[in-house]
């Protein structure tokens, strides 16, 4: 829980004024473009930062003045956090592990890490590294997960491995804080999102109500050889905002429900298109107006 | 071993055998030095080196050229690489002991110091015999608390200076001098009155001078003794709060 959170950095707020709240067994995606205050805000949250002001609670602990005993129950997957180059994968587990700790050999084989346990941190792929540190987050059975932009700068493949494995958390219970500036990553794996921009919360909840709450537009696009008097009475349908000819196809756009007048005034017609695609915006979509330093509202 | 410390104990320890720069400036170089040295000016006893066998006074003096190796060049490039990388934020959100990172170091520091000076004594026996101690208790005294002193004094360091190549520039820039003047270079005796006035403020030089004089007999070294204990408290007071997580 946070109440008001502020921090300044040579007279800039990086975080203003935020409220947030992350309940048990959760995946809360922070999003936002970089320099939103999103790292800095889980940096607060983790006790490894002090804020200027505000209040601060996470599993009971004030982090300011009671990180000794909140760090042993957040596990936490660093951002531009490295380990020695000559530190065997096996070797951090063992460093990591206190008494609380569950099978290394376990959570390596879960993230595919098996055949790298003798490798040494500095031969790891950007993948194998963020995996490693996913292992290390979870190795002493964490009560909250933190997760900053852990998939940055991994293939495509190794994305949706990491994807993979925070799913099965979120499968598991686990509470988790997700830190991202990647809308489909949040999208994919959140309960909910916070967007941050500026310091502050812009607006928060389930992926698919930001999406209807900041883009509830769709567009329909058809091959049809109708007259033009014709589109002019599609554009007479409820919800309708503009049809044009775009090449050989039909494109017409509105909010959700042109998707079944649309539809139904085919059917009506008896001109059901073999070709018929409906577009409605993803999370980023939605919210890539909203997130941008301009602020300009999708 | 399975508290914080111990955990980073072991890791560190193997990481210090495999760090190519220690192996080469804590283990190799006061080895090697010493024994081109100590074989330089003869076994027989020379008033030059305060009436002492020369080969003696260079493996008495030899223990703080691994002292200063391991303070001012493996552990500021060590913790200044950590603290470069991450790895020291890494540890404070892991749950790490405030003071457990520093309290590791201390304890590798002294580790390492100890097996590099067996080793450089097992090295110099055959060759130019190690002398007997003549005040054992202030001769160990002396090398306790001068590697406590240089420990801390690198965990210091390495915890002010920004990154590793400013930490391995530093150090080089620290060492070397006080190798040459305050340790493994030429007795004192056989300095022009500048270079000895620069070598008696040297810390390393008051350090050897508490091992040396006590263990060859050619004093207690009281004073040195004292001004080493107090550098050995100083520095670790202010290197565990700056070190701790």
């Amino acid at each position: 829980m946070i109440r008001d959170l502020r921090k300044r950095y040579g007279g800039r707020a990086v975080v203003d004024g935020l409220d947030l709240d992350v309940e048990a067994g959760e995946v809360v995606g922070l999003i936002g473009a970089n320099g939103a205050g999103k790292t800095t805000t889980v940096e607060c949250i983790q006790g490894l930062r002090r804020p200027d002001s505000g209040t601060l609670r996470v599993l009971g602990y004030d982090p300011t003045t009671q990180a000794d005993q909140l760090r042993p129950l957040i596990g936490s997957q660093l951002q531009d956090s490295a380990l020695p180059d000559r530190l065997r994968v096996h070797e951090a587990v063992e460093l990591f592990a206190t008494s609380r700790a569950r099978s290394g050999d376990e959570l390596l084989e879960r993230f595919g890490l098996t055949s790298r346990r003798a490798s040494a941190f500095g031969s790891l792929s950007g993948g194998e590294r963020q995996r490693l540190f996913l292992v290390l987050a979870l190795l002493n059975r964490p009560q909250l997960v933190f997760l900053d932009e852990l998939t940055q700068g991994l293939d495509p493949a190794a994305r949706r491995n990491v994807w993979a494995a925070v799913a099965q958390l979120r499968d598991e219970g686990a509470t988790v804080l997700l830190v991202t500036h990647e809308l489909d990553e949040a999208e994919a794996l959140c309960d909910r999102v916070v967007a941050m921009r500026d310091g502050r919360v812009l607006d928060a909840g389930p992926p698919a109500d930001l999406v209807d709450r900041h883009a509830k537009w769709a567009t329909v696009r058809f091959s049809w050889s109708a007259a033009d008097s014709t589109l002019d009475e599609l554009r007479s349908l409820t919800g309708v905002r503009s049809v044009a000819r775009v090449d050989e196809r039909i494109e017409v756009r509105g909010d959700r429900r042109i998707i079944a007048y649309v539809g139904a005034d085919l059917v009506r017609r008896g001109a059901v298109p073999d070709d018929l695609t409906v577009e409605v915006p993803d999370l980023e979509a939605a919210l890539l107006g909203l997130l941008d330093k301009e602020g300009v509202a999708a | 071993m399975s508290t914080a410390v111990g955990r980073l104990v072991r890791a560190e320890l193997k990481l210090m055998v495999r760090d190519p720069l220690v192996l080469t400036f804590v283990f190799a170089f006061p080895i090697v030095t010493m024994l081109i040295i100590g074989g330089s000016f003869g076994t027989a006893p020379d008033p030059d080196f305060a009436g002492a066998r020369p080969s003696h006074w260079y493996v008495a003096s030899y223990l703080t050229v691994v002292i200063a190796a391991t303070g001012l060049i493996m552990l500021p490039v060590h913790l200044a690489s950590y603290r470069e990388r991450g790895v020291l934020r890494r540890f404070q959100a892991s749950g790490f002991p405030r003071f457990s990172f520093a309290i590791a170091q201390l304890v590798v520091g002294l580790m390492v110091t100890a097996v590099a000076s067996g080793m450089l004594l097992i090295v110099a026996a055959p060759v130019y015999g190690v002398p007997d101690m003549a005040l054992p208790g202030r001769a160990l005294l002396g090398i306790v608390v001068g590697a406590v002193a240089f420990v801390s004094g690198g965990v210091l360091l390495g915890s002010l200076l920004p990154s590793a190549r400013s930490a391995q520039a530093v150090g080089l820039l620290l060492f070397f001098p006080s190798f040459l003047l305050g340790s493994g270079g030429p007795p004192p005796q056989v300095m022009g009155s500048a270079l000895r006035h620069v070598a008696d403020v040297l810390p390393l030089t008051v350090v050897t001078k508490s091992i040396r004089d006590p263990w060859l007999g050619l004093g207690t070294a009281t004073t040195s003794l004292v001004i080493v204990a107090v550098l050995a408290v100083a520095a670790t007071v202010v290197a565990a709060r700056r070190a701790a997580l």
